[in-house]
């Protein structure tokens, strides 16, 4: 994925970037708190999402509540 | 909260030789003018391909689409034409709204106003519509209106191809489409109106996620749009 792309919004609903998160699955902290909604409510980033989530290594089922 | 301001990613297709003016905030405030903070729009073609990116002048409230576009888009017959716009939760607290206006210039066929599809963003958990926005319907009136139907799907993502399903529900048969879309691009499906003498009653478009959806008609003879609406969640 191209660097330039980091400060790029992921989720236009959490207002995730893409660094974030990077960072948090880095850490073992995603999802962080408050972003728990990430990919779930308008769900038109859910597909980049998940391919995120798989490429930085983190767990990759959107949880229901 | 986030500190940010909240986003909003809205999408229209283009065709060439039409009025296509879109307002970029339609909530109007006779005590305050209401501004987003930015407005950026992007262009595609058909295969994705990034024709331009262009900041809008956050204060202007209307966008000449087909100005902005037609030198752009070159050769196409049609664009994807993406709003990504940035807001201060305080001034809209529900969203921004764009809505549009688009005329073929020259046609007889009346203008038509649609209100420009939402698909990243705007729907903030208050709303209470979470999970269901990439099963979405529309239904047609049971007797004929447009000449010739279609529909338009977009992708919006970066990163991730999409595998809608688009079943087309007929008076008592259906037929389910599948359809490949790689990131940022989009298709135009033609809807046959009729089958074995059966009018086309309703569309469904299941995804893994939302996308951009507009049900088109055409006059036959001109292929002039009498039709351009946003199919709506089936469920809330």
């Amino acid at each position: 994925m191209p660097e330039g792309l980091d400060g790029a919004l992921l989720c236009y609903c959490t207002n995730v970037t893409i660094a974030e998160l990077r960072e948090a699955c880095r850490s073992g902290r995603w999802p962080l708190p408050g972003k728990e909604e990430t990919g779930r409510l308008c769900t038109g980033c859910a597909g980049d999402l998940l391919m995120c989530l798989r490429w930085f290594g983190a767990e990759t089922a959107l949880r229901d509540r | 909260m986030s500190n940010r301001p909240s986003a909003l990613l809205s999408a229209t297709f283009w065709e060439p030789g039409y009025e296509h003016l879109v307002e970029s905030v339609h909530q109007r405030d006779p005590e305050a003018a209401r501004h987003l903070a930015s407005l950026d729009v992007a262009i595609h073609d058909e295969q994705g391909k990034e024709l331009a990116s262009l900041p809008q002048d956050r204060a202007s409230e209307i966008v000449d689409l087909d100005r902005i576009v037609r030198d752009v888009a070159g050769t196409e017959h049609r664009v994807m034409v993406l709003f990504d716009a940035r807001y201060d939760e305080r001034i809209f607290p529900y969203r921004p709204h764009h809505y549009a206006y688009l005329h073929r210039r020259g046609s007889t066929a009346p203008a038509l106003y649609y209100a420009v599809n939402a698909v990243l963003g705007g729907v903030p958990d208050r709303i209470g519509a979470a999970r269901l926005n990439n099963f979405e319907t529309y239904v047609f009136r049971a007797s004929p209106f447009a000449e010739r139907y279609s529909v338009l799907l977009g992708n919006v993502a970066r990163f991730s191809p999409a595998e809608p399903e688009v079943t087309l529900y007929y008076e008592r048969d259906r037929e389910t489409r599948t359809v490949t879309l790689g990131p940022k691009t989009h298709v135009e499906l033609d809807l046959p109106a009729e089958r074995e003498g059966q009018r086309l009653r309703r569309l469904e478009v299941k995804s893994v996620f939302r996308l951009a959806t507009y049900v088109v008609g055409r006059r036959a003879a001109s292929g002039d749009l009498v039709l351009f609406d946003h199919l709506f969640t089936y469920f809330k």
